[in-house]
């Protein structure tokens, strides 16, 4: 009676569903850490060095070991298979078994700290492709590679300790980032320039925020940034970033820039010993600050990068052309049309007592003598004149429509916006330190009338087109 | 499907095929049902662990009393070794305190020597204790997961 | 006194009595019948068991052939229960906060035990049901079963559809990953998508339903821990609840329309029936004349007021070893599917970081071909006169012949094929046009969002199948074959989209030919 055709799908079904369930169960049976820790119990007892030791070892039972973090609600089970991780005698064991190096382990006992707080990783995970966070495993926090793991330190302590207490290369990291100018283009915590991105939180962004497609090896961010310091170009194509460090040095950077996460730990995780002000000094500052575009000072450069020729702020002559109140003027509301960011306190965020340093620190090498003021109003200026002037004497170095060349692009609004007296001053006496010659000098021949149309020329040559 | 025994030929083959069919299903499901509820019982539970490291034997000298930061557990040290008895009451689990005379139980009045056992209040069992081992390197630890029987304690060199 | 002591006695013996045969009392109680052994007492264990009851005590052997229903409606109901077990047991580790959540589902896959088997059987399962229930609409189709009374049932089918489409997209949320995340924000921007329209009209400022929609399913204006509370109690409640409910409904009418559809007249009677035995007319409570019973004071149908009792069986146990094995079936191909695809789970949800391509689920990704020309069309529109014209189709196609036959006869396959083709040369036509070309907005950048709302390859393909099955309807003079041919290009639609949304669909949407071909980022 019964129908043959549904007993036997029946039979098979259920044969079918019996292996699956039969295999289920067996894989579930036999996970990947099982295997390491066999592995481990056995290395054990086999060298075990007494009885009593090997009687421990034999107690040893096996089963998912976990971390718990209750302040941080975090699991972390690698001890799963690095079970050996606080046991003296596996110092010498291959991984996963090798006992933690240093002495780390005696001031961060795992029990408190887990390991993904410093490691990274995904301390949940149970097989070794994704607990280290490998590519496509879809986990944002791969692990750290050990030449940055430093960068964790700083997440619970200050510079100045790491500084003598084992956390020297992102102490390092840290002065290389006060004294390259980083903050120049970047902001943090609200002060820095624009040009670049700001670095907040730069250090737990997701995998997903950088242009990986250049990166070389792992697609990893402690890749991306190290890589990006050592050639912003090959990374980002269109960069416009300077970069002054390359080798070991940017390894510390990259240590230094990795500290930059946006978790805060629990208080008691905190350790800071030392309450260092940062350094406001006027040099502190422009090393901070401004050092990455204009260097020392001393002479200006042409920038293949910006397409721009960046002024020798530091330049005595310069100097001795400028008052206080004018560059207090150019560095609060910045340069329009150039690099030249805003720094006063609700743009880059610089508060007035620290530009007032940066000034102080710029002007220290002014020449006591002031310049000869240059009264242009007391000229009637001749513009056709100061045209044939200007083609004859400047051209040649500022282009025939003061375009630039040699010279600086006279079309500028940085130069279409000065005070004509400055203007005056530069052609009578030149800028020493760059090609320009002092034009008002006995000799070389241009009287004050001269100038004065020259600079009434200059004046109009916004208008012109190339 | 005992039902159709007629006189015919093939009968006890289709049967065999029932019976085949029908047997291999039940184990099949009753497979599946065992996963599934072993599904239920958690691997891991969102706490800490149960053992926990307590420092080298040199912090315990004899006659020391101590209890452990958050564990519930407290630490003896006496002439015969280091012992660990748990301050959670046996009757309904709430945290015992020392007294003069052992530990009392804030919740329903339960009293217990110093060595755990019960001395009034409706306790039905002592305090448990718990095993203290060493790690190779000398650390001792607890494991409030597993108790031994009253009174063990443990000499460490 | 005596008198009370005896009473007392036999009181006693009497409670002892019961005491000893407790385990038989009990047992009886629980199954009313041991296993039966006659006509009379299958039909009473169907009778009597709340479960069972819901099957006639016979079954057609029509129902039984595995040829005529492919077993398919069995199935997506198979697939529903073990979506409903395996999502319970799930429901014992997830916690509905997008703070836990995401871990709560890598704990299920990491150390949970067979945690990663059973969140897959559950994806698969849930999935698998929206083949397998477009399968069994398909069957539904081809083989008239929508006539004779049972025009409801084919609405009530339609909705289960729908629902089956939101229960899988609202478990696709639960996770909190990148998928979750970026699918919830289309969704919900999907159902804002009237905007579209009443921007057009002016009116959004003051009848702006589409923003309500969104902001009601959200609970705010972006996905945060109130739309995974409220996708989490859709998931859980309120569309299981509306499963079942509409589900009951289903199956209780098919029981009130005298079970499943099947022909006038058997025919290919021992072909493919030959599986099934003649049904046994000895010794039965059903002689070989036809009864009419209590099933009379009610109108309705039952298999056994049908013409033909000569072909049914008891269902217990032909119905329910056939039911059984399908079941086993059923389990056997999801958990061993399972054992080898993983569901996918990406990184935790990032607002500020969107996927590239921020695909939806696959079974929406041929809306999402759609929507690419307008959101309110493609999200709202067209899968609305879509749904509308499979409702439409019982009551459009009213002809009473062919009832429970295949594609009809000879002529109903041809038209089936000559749909399939055309359909597919239709569809592949329009993408291959809309992928080399482009739409109106790159050719006229500026041009009101109107036009593209009236006239995009979605609505010119709609508006295609209807023509053609209407002018199927004009050649044959068979209402019937209009429907065969509507719904045999809603099929094809449906396919070819949803593949070019899933495979050939890459980066910013462009077209590739396979994945492997998307650029790196």
């Amino acid at each position: 009676m019964q129908s043959r055709f549904y007993l036997s799908l029946l039979l098979i079904s259920s044969l079918v569903l019996l292996t699956f369930v039969a295999i289920a169960t067996y894989s579930a049976l036999t996970p990947e850490w099982k295997q390491y820790q066999t592995e481990y119990k056995d290395f054990l007892i086999k060298n075990a060095k007494d009885e009593a030791t090997r009687e421990r070892a034999e107690k040893i039972d096996i089963g998912i070991q976990q971390i718990y973090l209750t302040s941080m609600k975090k699991a972390d089970r690698c001890t799963s298979c690095h079970r050996g991780v606080e046991n003296p005698l596996m110092a010498n064991a291959e991984q996963p078994h090798r006992q933690h190096s240093g002495n780390y382990l005696e001031n961060h006992p795992v029990a408190k700290f887990g390991c993904t707080i410093c490691h990274r990783g995904q301390g949940q995970a149970m097989n070794l492709r994704e607990a280290h966070g490998e590519e496509h495993t879809h986990w944002d926090f791969p692990i750290m590679p050990i030449k940055y793991i430093q960068s964790s330190c700083a997440l619970c302590h200050d510079f100045e300790m790491l500084k003598h207490e084992g956390g020297g290369h992102v102490a390092k990291g840290e002065e290389f980032f006060r004294g390259k100018g980083c903050r120049g283009c970047h902001k943090l915590n609200g002060v820095g320039g624009d040009l670049g991105k700001a670095l907040d939180g730069i250090g737990s962004r997701a995998r997903a925020y950088f242009p990986m497609k250049h990166v070389v090896g792992d697609r990893t961010i402690y890749n991306w940034v190290k890589q990006h310091f050592d050639d912003p170009r090959q990374i980002v194509p269109e960069s416009e970033m300077r970069a002054f460090l390359t080798g070991e040095e940017s390894d510390l950077l990259t240590t230094y820039v990795l500290t930059f996460t946006s978790e805060q730990m629990p208080r008691n995780y905190m350790l800071i010993k030392n309450i260092v002000m940062p350094r406001t000094d006027g040099e502190s500052l422009y090393k901070m600050y401004c050092i990455a575009c204009h260097s020392d000072g001393k002479a200006s450069i042409y920038d293949e990068i910006l397409k721009r020729t960046i002024p020798a702020i530091m330049n005595p002559s310069f100097l001795k052309a400028i008052d206080d109140n004018y560059l207090k003027k150019i560095l609060k509301e910045g340069r329009q049309g150039t690099q030249m960011t805003a720094w006063k306190v609700d743009a880059a965020g610089l508060t007035e007592q620290e530009i007032d340093r940066i000034i102080e620190y710029i002007a220290k090498d002014r020449p006591a003598a002031k310049t000869e003021p240059f009264d242009v109003a007391k000229f009637k200026a001749d513009v056709k004149r100061g045209e044939e002037l200007f083609n004859i004497r400047c051209a040649l170095c500022h282009g025939k429509k003061g375009e630039g060349d040699l010279g600086l692009n006279l079309k500028n609004p940085v130069v279409q916006a000065a005070d004509p007296a400055f203007l005056a001053v530069t052609v009578r006496d030149g800028r020493a330190g760059t090609p320009m010659p002092p034009f008002g000098k006995d000799g070389v021949g241009l009287i004050e009338q001269d100038i004065a149309d020259i600079v009434s020329y200059v004046k109009t040559l916004s208008q012109k087109k190339l | 499907m005992s039902n159709g025994n007629r006189n015919e030929e093939g009968v006890s083959r289709r049967d065999f095929l029932g019976l085949a069919a029908f047997g291999a299903a039940i184990l099949a499901s009753l497979g599946a049902l065992a996963g599934s509820l072993r599904f239920v019982k958690s691997n891991v539970y969102s706490e800490e662990s149960k053992k926990f490291k307590i420092g080298k034997i040199e912090n315990f000298p004899i006659g020391t009393t101590r209890s452990i930061d958050g564990k519930s557990v407290f630490i003896f040290s006496d002439d015969n070794g280091l012992f660990a008895i748990s301050a959670v009451c046996t009757h309904l689990g709430c945290i015992v305190y020392p007294t003069e005379a052992g530990f009392q139980c804030p919740c329903h009045g339960s009293k217990y020597n110093q060595d755990g056992k019960v001395i009034g209040g409706p306790a039905p069992r002592p305090l448990e204790w718990f095993e203290i081992s060493q790690e190779v390197d000398g650390t001792l630890f607890v494991d409030a997961g597993k108790a031994v029987p009253n009174g063990t304690k443990y000499i460490f060199a | 006194m005596n008198d009370m002591n005896d009473i007392k006695q036999t009181g006693l013996a009497k409670y002892i009595e019961n005491l000893k045969s407790l385990k038989s009392s009990f047992a009886n109680s629980f199954l009313r019948s041991g296993i039966p052994t006659s006509d009379k007492s299958r039909t009473a264990v169907v009778v009597n068991n709340f479960f069972l009851h819901l099957h006639g005590a016979k079954t057609h052997i029509n129902t039984l052939r595995p040829s005529y229903t492919l077993g398919l409606g069995l199935i997506s109901f198979f697939l529903l229960v073990i979506v409903f077990i395996s999502g319970g047991f799930l429901m014992v580790y997830y916690s509905p906060s997008i703070g836990t959540a995401f871990n709560a589902v890598k704990d299920i896959n990491f150390v949970v035990f067979g945690g990663k088997l059973m969140r897959n059987v559950h994806k698969w399962s849930g999935e698998a049901m929206i083949i397998f229930v477009l399968l069994h609409m398909a069957r539904v189709v081809y083989t008239s079963s929508y006539k004779r009374g049972r025009e409801f049932n084919w609405v009530i089918g339609i909705m289960l559809l729908v629902l089956t489409f939101v229960i899988n997209l609202t478990g696709y949320m639960l996770p909190w990953d990148q998928l979750s995340y970026w699918a919830l924000v289309i969704v919900s921007n999907i159902a804002a998508a009237p905007k579209e329209l009443t921007d057009i009209f002016g009116i959004t400022q003051y009848f702006d339903i589409g923003g309500a929609t969104k902001e009601i399913l959200l609970g705010g204006t972006e996905p945060g821990q109130d739309s995974l509370t409220r996708v989490y109690l859709l998931h859980i409640i309120l569309l299981p609840l509306g499963i079942c409910i509409a589900l009951g409904v289903h199956f209780w009418r098919i029981r009130k329309d005298g079970g499943l559809s099947k022909p006038d007249t058997l025919v290919g009677k021992g072909s493919g029936v030959a599986s099934i035995s003649p049904p046994d007319k000895t010794g039965g409570i059903f002689p070989t004349h036809k009864t009419y019973g209590l099933m009379e004071l009610a109108r309705g149908r039952t298999p056994a007021v049908d013409n033909d009792v000569e072909n049914t069986v008891t269902s217990w146990p032909h119905l329910f070893i056939a039911e059984v094995a399908v079941f086993i079936l059923t389990l056997a191909g999801v958990i061993a599917y399972s054992y080898f695809i993983d569901a996918p789970l990406k990184e935790f949800a990032n607002p500020a970081i969107p996927e590239n391509p921020a695909k939806a689920p696959w079974y929406f990704l041929g809306l999402q071909e759609l929507v690419s020309y307008s959101a309110f069309m493609g999200g709202q529109g067209l899968p609305g006169l879509a749904i509308a014209g499979l409702l439409l189709i019982p009551y459009l196609d009213r002809e009473p012949e062919h009832f429970g036959i295949w594609f009809s006869n000879k002529q109903g396959k041809m038209v089936a094929l000559e749909s399939f083709v055309i359909g597919s040369i239709a569809v592949i036509g329009a993408l291959v046009f809309v992928v080399n070309f482009g739409w109106f907005r790159n050719w006229w950048p500026n041009i009101h969002q109107l036009w593209i709302i009236a006239i995009n390859p979605g609505n010119l393909l709609l508006g295609f199948v209807v023509a053609y099955s209407l002018y199927v309807i004009k050649r044959t003079g068979s209402t019937r074959m209009g429907a065969i041919s509507l719904f045999t290009m809603f099929l094809v639609s449906y396919v070819i989209l949803t593949y070019t949304g899933t495979v050939l669909r890459g980066p910013n949407w462009e077209f590739f030919w396979s994945s492997s071909q998307w650029p790196v980022h």
